[in-house]
């Protein structure tokens, strides 16, 4: 339990399908940290601590964004690990703070590649996908992750229609949030019926690829806004490579701490009030729920059907990556954190889950060849 | 196109690995020997149908296939073979493929 940290403001940049003349990667990193400081009442100068992420802040780096934004700093630090960067830098931001290496850290995410330049990344994500993977014209992550659902869907008995719930789900809480690039009501029909990317992904199952940014400001919780509950971190877990890439990417290296994380947190699955999962996919949402506990008897078509299509436990509650947009992966990471910390301080709006106190927040990626290989997970909680 | 795809088996506990490997997970001995490998399973197929940033994209298909006594790679296929089939393993550069077997 991290008592002497705390996340106390979140801001984001607004997200474009199409980057337009003079926008990128940093401006919008920009905007997203004068939005989370102003959140936060905190002024620039008093930020000594900058942890970042980013597909395409290359070739600058953490301190090349420390000097643009006119920040002088004592901890710094550059995370690149995709989908679990936000998580991984919330867990490095709070004992930066509880042991005073930081009094201020601010985390910023952000990418503004445009379709182009997130192709080129997708096809150079690593050596061995550049090597083994993209001369086969393999589709990204699109390709990998549509293999993995049909393992999923052969080894769970799901069907198509199972993973329909969760993008429809999701898109009915993007209804509520502003930032979202895709809030029109969608039906299963409309799923059903949306073109197929790489079968069974249909473009529903797959992240829009957005520009933007998102940015979390974590301090000693007394130093949150007044008449507003700091977010403390009750539990923080994370895992690497954590099978070799041996398996069959059903499991997440969730599995390896869930029952630590809970333990820590002092909490079991049951007492969740709201769950921000990593979704750069329907099935890999399924299978981080899975290994956090929170699928009862690992039936992921009943919870499929039942809680998550009749939303009974509110999940990724801005719309996700699916319907608010994927930034690139450690913005998408951050958004997940920012919105726990919107509906645990009760500032969610129209979508605010009643009364809600704590929350798990997840973070999954690294694609490093048939599935991703990082994940990371948090239990957040309203302070009183 | 050349025949069999290179897999890696290590020299101290004889399991096999692709891609390449610096050390071995499972005894973490650092002594590899070359194989190749000329056939597998198919266990699961996509045609990837849209790719980004791309207009004039021609469908392909990847399959996710499994060797005897070795790991699962991704291959892309050059025919229509479906999940549970044997097919031949081919190479072209770095860049396995496969085909159902004649």
């Amino acid at each position: 339990m991290h008592v002497n940290a705390a996340i106390i403001g979140v801001g984001q940049s607004a997200y474009v399908r199409r980057p337009q003349g003079g926008q990128c990667t940093q401006t919008f990193m920009r905007d997203a940290v004068i939005a989370a400081l102003a959140d936060a009442q905190i002024a620039a100068g008093e930020v000594d601590g900058l942890a970042v992420a980013s597909l395409s802040l290359a070739p600058d780096t953490a301190v090349d964004l420390a000097w643009k934004l006119g920040l002088s700093l004592r901890w710094l630090l550059q995370d690149t690990n995709g989908g679990s960067s936000a998580m991984n830098m919330l867990g490095h931001a709070v004992r930066a703070v509880e042991s005073a290496a930081a009094s201020v850290v601010l985390m910023v995410g952000g990418d503004a590649t445009g379709l182009g330049g997130y192709a080129r990344i997708a096809a150079n994500f690593n050596t061995v996908t550049q090597l083994h993977l993209a001369p086969l014209g393999h589709g990204g992550p699109n390709g990998v992750y549509a293999l993995v659902t049909s393992r999923q869907m052969k080894k769970f008995g799901l069907e198509k229609s199972d993973y329909g719930h969760i993008a429809i789900a999701q898109r009915a809480w993007a209804a509520g949030n502003p930032f979202a690039v895709y809030r029109a009501p969608m039906t299963m029909q409309d799923y059903l019926a949306a073109p197929i990317v790489a079968d069974p992904l249909c473009r529903y199952d797959c992240v829009p690829v957005v520009a933007g940014a998102q940015a979390i400001v974590v301090a000693h919780p007394d130093r949150c806004p007044g008449g507003r509950a700091p977010v403390r971190v009750r539990a923080h877990r994370a895992s690497f490579n954590y099978d070799n890439q041996e398996g069959d990417g059903l499991r997440t290296g969730i599995v390896t701490f869930a029952h630590e994380l809970w333990q820590e947190g002092d909490v079991g699955p049951e007492d969740i009030d709201v769950a921000s999962i990593y979704d750069d996919y329907p099935a890999i949402v399924l299978a981080q729920l899975d290994d956090l506990g929170l699928i009862p008897d690992h039936d992921l078509k009943r919870f499929a059907r039942r809680e998550i299509a009749e939303r009974r436990l509110p999940i990724n509650t801005w719309g996700g990556m699916l319907s608010a947009g994927q930034p690139g992966g450690p913005a998408g990471g951050l958004n997940g954190i920012a919105e726990a910390v919107l509906q645990l301080q009760h500032r969610a709006g129209e979508r605010q889950v009643k009364d809600a106190r704590l929350a798990v927040a997840t973070g999954y990626g690294m694609t490093m060849y048939r599935y991703g290989g990082t994940a990371a997970a948090a239990i957040l909680e309203r302070q009183e | 196109m050349k025949q069999g795809v290179a897999i890696w088996r290590c020299a101290g506990c004889r399991a096999a690995f692709f891609p390449q490997r610096l050390l071995c997970p499972r005894c973490h001995g650092d002594v590899f020997a070359q194989e190749r490998v000329h056939e597998a399973v198919v266990e699961e197929v996509s045609t990837i149908r849209h790719m980004l940033g791309q207009t004039d994209w021609q469908p392909r298909c990847i399959a996710s296939v499994r060797i005897a006594d070795g790991p699962c790679i991704t291959v892309g296929l050059t025919d229509e073979s479906a999940p549970g089939t044997v097919i031949e393993l081919l190479e072209e550069g770095t860049a396995p493929y496969g085909a159902l077997k004649k």
